[in-house]
């Protein structure tokens, strides 16, 4: 392991890219040649070589789990699949109801339905809001009678002005 | 003869569960493996892998078969690694636990035991290196990790990334300069 105070090894620049290329076995023919016998003449490039063969390893993270994981990973999944597919199911299910062309034509039949009801229910259904016509002369015919007592106290009150303005011009 | 993975598409699609299943045993080893890379965790990288096959097998219509199955599933399995990692990175940083670390070690521990101090420095390497890998660029991480963990070739990485292979080998030599830098004290 490096000193920890040390700084690190610095490559040619313009070759790093194929190092690390080269450290994982990807780079081939004339390109590898030319580098391989560059780093015989280099120790940055050289350095920094066994650097990553050093380095990079430690990355890997190794994880081999038993036997019994992989058969419990397989049951478990098969159990989610099956809930998938049920969901898949129902919401196909649901997608058959709620197609465009279903539900356009579920929508236009309510309009008709809705428009017929209005249309024939009129003489079927007595109507509460509008009153028949015998009603509504119950209604106003209080209201009339009122007026009538109105203009009748109007003519009392005329016949008592006549008979101050009688009995003024009779004193006099 | 076994089937190959297109024909196993191709039935599955039509509705063969078997066929699909067949798909899961061929790729579960693989794709754990990856979703390990990337959460190192046992518990998620399971959890990680198995949403992948679920997401392939409900989008498994839209599969036309202009890539390879493998190719078209690890795309899939990637990007939920990638939003994992996104998702965690928005919870509270977690602070270096000894205790967690230690019972996350058994599971890979090599097969030649190791003194108490070497158990330390072991579990302190892989939190660092966790670190490490978790502050690069999503694209500069899963192109390490695809190459360094998983050995796949520049033009494989390029085909699950929808991107030119040089600019594979860019995100690849930036990610090793990062991590350099970042482990220098181990190099």
């Amino acid at each position: 392991m490096a000193d920890q105070n040390n700084p690190l090894v610095v490559p040619c620049k313009t070759l790093e890219e194929d190092l690390v290329l080269l450290h994982y076995g990807d780079l081939a023919g004339t390109e590898r040649d030319a580098l391989q016998s560059h780093l015989n003449g280099c120790t940055g490039c050289a350095t920094y070589l066994r650097e990553l063969g050093n380095l990079l390893p430690l990355t890997v993270k190794a994880d081999e789990p038993a036997p019994t994981f992989w058969d419990d990973y397989s049951r478990e999944l098969r159990h989610k699949l099956d809930a998938t597919a049920e969901k898949k199911r129902w919401w196909q299910s649901l997608a058959v109801i709620f197609q465009p062309g279903l539900l356009s034509a579920a929508a236009g039949a309510a309009v008709v339905a809705i428009a017929l009801a209005f249309t024939l229910g009129r003489g079927v259904w007595p109507t509460k809001d509008i009153p028949h016509d015998d009603e509504a002369m119950m209604e106003a015919l209080p209201v009339a009678e009122n007026l009538e007592f109105f203009k009748a106290m109007d003519v009392l009150d005329d016949l008592d002005l006549l008979e101050s303005m009688g009995s003024q011009g009779g004193a006099a | 003869m076994n089937p190959r993975d297109e024909e196993l598409v191709a039935s599955a699609q039509k509705g063969d569960r078997r066929a699909f299943e067949e798909l899961v045993e061929r790729h579960k080893h693989k794709a754990y493996h990856i979703a390990f890379d990337f959460a190192r965790d046992r518990e998620e990288a399971k959890d990680l892998s198995q949403e992948a096959f679920l997401k392939a097998f409900s989008n498994l219509k839209k599969f036309d078969g202009r890539s390879s199955f493998y190719t078209w599933f690890y795309r899939i399995l990637v990007n939920l690694c990638l939003d994992y990692k996104r998702r965690q990175k928005r919870a509270p940083s977690d602070e270096f636990d000894e205790t967690v670390e230690h019972q996350l070690e058994p599971s890979h521990q090599p097969s030649i035991p190791m003194s108490p101090d070497q158990h330390v420095l072991a579990g302190q390497i892989s939190h660092k290196v966790g670190v490490a890998l978790q502050a690069l660029p999503p694209k500069q991480r899963t192109a390490f990790i695809l190459k360094n963990h998983q050995g796949l070739s520049i033009k494989e990485i390029a085909e699950m990334m929808q991107t030119a292979e040089g600019t594979v080998k860019v995100h690849l030599h930036r990610a090793v300069t990062a991590l350099r830098q970042r482990l220098a004290e181990f190099a």
